[in-house]
């Protein structure tokens, strides 16, 4: 694999990180907002970045795409070519969500290589394979992801729309009930759309699966028509994904992607080699070289060993977009990458623990 | 030392073992078992088992409930009862032989259960449509699925729920993480003795999935402090076991002659229960009262949870001197009466605290509210002009007095929810009688029935 994406077996590492920073920064080629920063980065990215160890040195960013202007994200290299679909949002958990900028090159590449890990779990091509995709449209980039991969695989692509943004507030605010109407105004929309469709694979966020489970002509309907659901954008524990594959929907085959708007894509489920791992470990390799993944320890922010759990690190290296050393809010156990990529894959993600039922002190119970 | 035990979940189709586990730690920092933590989902789906169950027949359910009794007293899935009272006793820190009366208030209410329940049953109402040949009231369940979100306090508690089973509903209990001992071995010994995996289940699980058991079942019964009351207190499906802020009222002139009801309503039960007295007022001297009952409460020995003599419960050590200067914060104008330090560092490495007594200026000080899990007690002034105010919020009052209007306006007090009239401690209880009303009040309503043929309209 080449910096201009070309494909080619092995990848020279040094040669990668050379040429891509290089290409970030340089004068001609590189975003203002990299060039605008390299003053103070303290150290000489096209010098001292050699390895994916060295995208360590670089402090992380993240929390600038807050208010930076998108033009400032583009490489220059790009000139009158740059062929940019839009902005996309982060969710917006912790403040103002952050922007970044989607290019169709990128768009192209990744999605093609999340389609080939999609031949390899199993998902099925062609005019059986229509898809229903319950995912965000609108700011958030897996919505429009997504509705790429149908045709790339010969489907017709079905939507239900839904709004995270909306449920957080609800939540946040006390409002529990009303994310409750709105999860089961989408899972209305779901079973209208499945009970005359012959869909193919089914694209939800766990929540919603989980809500799918408690409607048993629903659940019927999924494992008589549905050959792969896709689960993403939110958790899933190894308990409630053991479930959802051995007595929800036994039928059908669960497969994850793991992913950020800041990394401007996903990972895909490692596919199970026969008898390679337990059965309730759920391992993501990463787009690599282009989107790599790093666990470390939360307080001291070196990488943990082999096996072991630590916050997800994500860094983004291509053409499009350089964004390293992002630290996400999730934890992980680290796994060994497959052999050739950069990084490491990871395990079993979850939420950064929250401080729930921090010393309560008063009364007896 | 044993090793660490693997409790798993008692789900609708059987035991159930999961990959995320919550450690039980005993006071003294020792491991003593890994309990699987169910995911939102599992709820959700055993919940639905449980509606979906029919209930056994009343005469079953009560033998089922008298066989179970007598199973909790024997060696349960390998676990001795003598072991199990240890695990208790290190997990709650409630005394050694105060945890082994909880086993057999709980083996008790489980035999009478059904009579306990039909002393809660409205006069005019019949237990069953049948028992009645014309028209009249029928007794009948408000829902089919309780969910119980256990305390961890004191085994004893767990008496309650138990009456559910026998008015027939299928039952959900949600363990608390910090002592699952008890109600496992309920879970496994009703089992055993007839109730179907799917008529009671054992779901224990993180605070993320607690709110999923309530809005999936159909009634609950919710343990918790202030926090819990004000997010459940409003529900009509949801009855909020809360504070219990007990308090004794000496109001006969010889304040000085009722320090054993005193002592024994601060420390019985394990001195860590909402039946323990949290407030003392006298009219007399309350400062001599005070300094006299912090004497006597200084006799009782300071000793190891598993101690065959202990009385006093005992705490992580990091709690406990949370606990004290917790206390110390709220002091403001009351007087610990208390000599030295609370705290006292036990050789297992947990740490006892030893009984507070705090002297109060007036009887309204609102740190008289304060219910700390040790024997922790405030002792203010009263007098008859005081009135019944400072007496409020209460869930058992033991009032000495000889005054019968006064007892006549603490029994009509809607906030007082028991009222022990003279030398009885309050944490005394028993099967049949009401503890913060009958449970049945809120799981049971009567309903008219009215039969073709019937004697009378």
């Amino acid at each position: 694999m080449h910096w201009n994406w070309h494909e080619a077996p092995g990848l020279d590492e040094e040669e990668f990180f050379s040429n891509a920073m290089s290409w970030h920064f340089s004068p001609e080629t590189g975003s203002r907002f990299w060039l605008d920063r390299l003053e103070s980065l303290g150290f000489d990215p096209v010098r001292d970045v050699r390895t994916h160890a060295d995208l360590a040195l670089f402090p992380n960013l993240a929390n600038d795409l807050r208010d930076v202007p998108v033009e400032d994200l583009v490489p220059r290299g790009y000139g009158e070519s740059a062929d940019v679909i839009g902005a996309y949002d982060s969710g917006g958990t912790t403040g103002s969500p952050k922007r970044v900028v989607l290019q169709r090159d990128w768009m192209r590449h990744s999605l093609a290589w999340k389609s080939a890990r999609m031949d390899d779990l199993g998902f099925p091509r062609g005019a059986d394979a229509n898809w229903l995709t319950v995912a965000p449209s609108g700011p958030h980039i897996f919505g429009r992801l997504m509705a790429e991969l149908p045709a790339m695989r010969g489907g017709v692509a079905f939507t239900v729309d839904l709004d995270p943004r909306w449920v957080r507030r609800c939540l946040a605010e006390g409002r529990a009930e009303e994310a409750d109407r709105y999860a089961e105004h989408v899972v209305d929309q779901v079973e209208t759309v499945l009970a005359s469709q012959r869909i193919g694979v089914l694209v939800a966020t766990p929540p919603l699966l989980e809500r799918m489970a408690e409607r048993e002509s629903l659940v019927e309907t999924i494992n008589t028509k549905v050959s792969v659901i896709m689960w993403g954008g939110a958790h899933m524990d190894p308990d409630t994904r053991h479930l959802l594959r051995h007595e929800v929907f036994p039928d059908v085959a669960l497969r994850g992607q793991y992913g950020s708007t800041t990394i401007l894509g996903g990972s895909m489920e490692r596919p199970a080699g026969p008898g390679a791992e337990s059965s309730k470990a759920c391992v993501f390799d990463s787009f690599s070289p282009y989107t790599t993944f790093s666990v470390v320890d939360p307080h001291t922010r070196e990488e943990v060993a082999e096996g072991e759990r630590g916050q997800v690190v994500m860094h983004h290296v291509s053409k499009a977009m350089l964004l390293p050393n992002n630290l996400e809010r999730d934890t992980a156990t680290r796994v060994t990458a497959p052999a050739g990529s950069l990084g490491v894959s990871v395990a079993d993600v979850a939420p950064v623990a929250s401080f729930e039922n921090a010393t309560v002190i008063e009364g007896v119970y | 030392m044993t090793a660490p035990v693997l409790l798993d979940a008692l789900g609708a189709s059987g035991p159930y073992r999961t990959e995320r586990r919550h450690q039980v730690t005993g006071v003294d920092g020792s491991a003593l078992a890994e309990l699987s933590q169910v995911p939102r989902l599992y709820v959700v789906r055993t919940v639905a088992a449980l509606r979906r169950a029919e209930p056994l027949p009343a005469d079953a359910r009560e033998r089922a409930l008298r066989s179970a009794a007598e199973l909790f007293l024997g060696e349960v899935e390998g676990v001795t009862p003598a072991e199990h009272e240890r695990r208790v006793s290190l997990a709650t820190g409630v005394a050694l032989p105060v945890v082994r009366a909880a086993s057999r208030q709980l083996v008790r209410s489980a035999r009478l259960a059904a009579e306990s329940v039909a002393a809660a049953r409205p006069a005019g109402s019949v237990a069953d449509w049948r028992d009645r040949p014309g028209t009249g009231a029928v007794w009948a369940r408000r829902g089919e699925v309780l969910a119980v979100h256990a305390p961890g306090n004191h085994p004893a508690t767990h008496t309650e729920w138990i009456e559910a089973l026998a008015l027939g509903y299928r039952i959900a209990v949600r363990p608390s993480n910090r002592e699952p001992f008890t109600p496992h071995r309920l879970v496994a010994v009703l089992r055993q003795a007839g109730f179907g995996p799917d008529q009671v289940v054992l779901l224990p699980s993180g605070h993320d999935v607690a709110d999923e058991l309530v809005r999936t079942a159909d009634l609950s019964l919710v343990y918790g402090g202030d926090q819990a009351a004000e997010r459940y207190g409003a529900r009509a499906d949801v009855l909020v076991r809360g504070p219990g802020r007990s308090k004794v009222l000496l109001a006969d002139g010889r304040p000085l002659d009722h320090l054993d009801v005193l002592v024994d309503s601060v420390t019985g039960h394990g001195g860590t229960a909402c039946v323990n007295a949290t407030a003392v007022f006298v009219d007399g001297d309350a400062a001599e009262l005070a300094g006299r009952l912090a004497e006597r409460l200084d006799g009782i020995p300071v000793l190891e949870a598993l101690d065959e003599r202990a009385v006093l419960p005992v705490h992580p050590s990091r709690r406990a001197a949370d606990l004290e200067a917790y206390l110390h914060g709220k002091l403001g104008d009351a007087r610990l009466v208390t000599e030295s330090a609370l705290t006292v560092e036990l050789p297992s490495g947990a740490a006892a605290l030893r009984p507070a007594v705090m002297l109060l200026r007036t009887p309204q000080a609102a740190q008289a509210r304060i219910e700390l899990p040790f024997p922790c007690v405030w002792v203010a002034p009263w007098s008859p002009q005081d009135g019944t105010g400072p007496l409020r919020d209460t869930l058992t009052l033991t009032a000495i007095t000889e005054d019968e209007d006064l007892v006549t306006r603490l029994v009509a007090e809607p906030s007082i929810r028991n009222v022990h009239v003279g030398d009885h401690a309050t944490h005394l209880m028993a099967p049949g009688l009401p503890h913060d009303g009958h449970l049945a009040e809120f799981l049971m309503r009567s309903k008219t029935v009215m039969r073709t043929g019937a004697a009378s309209l």
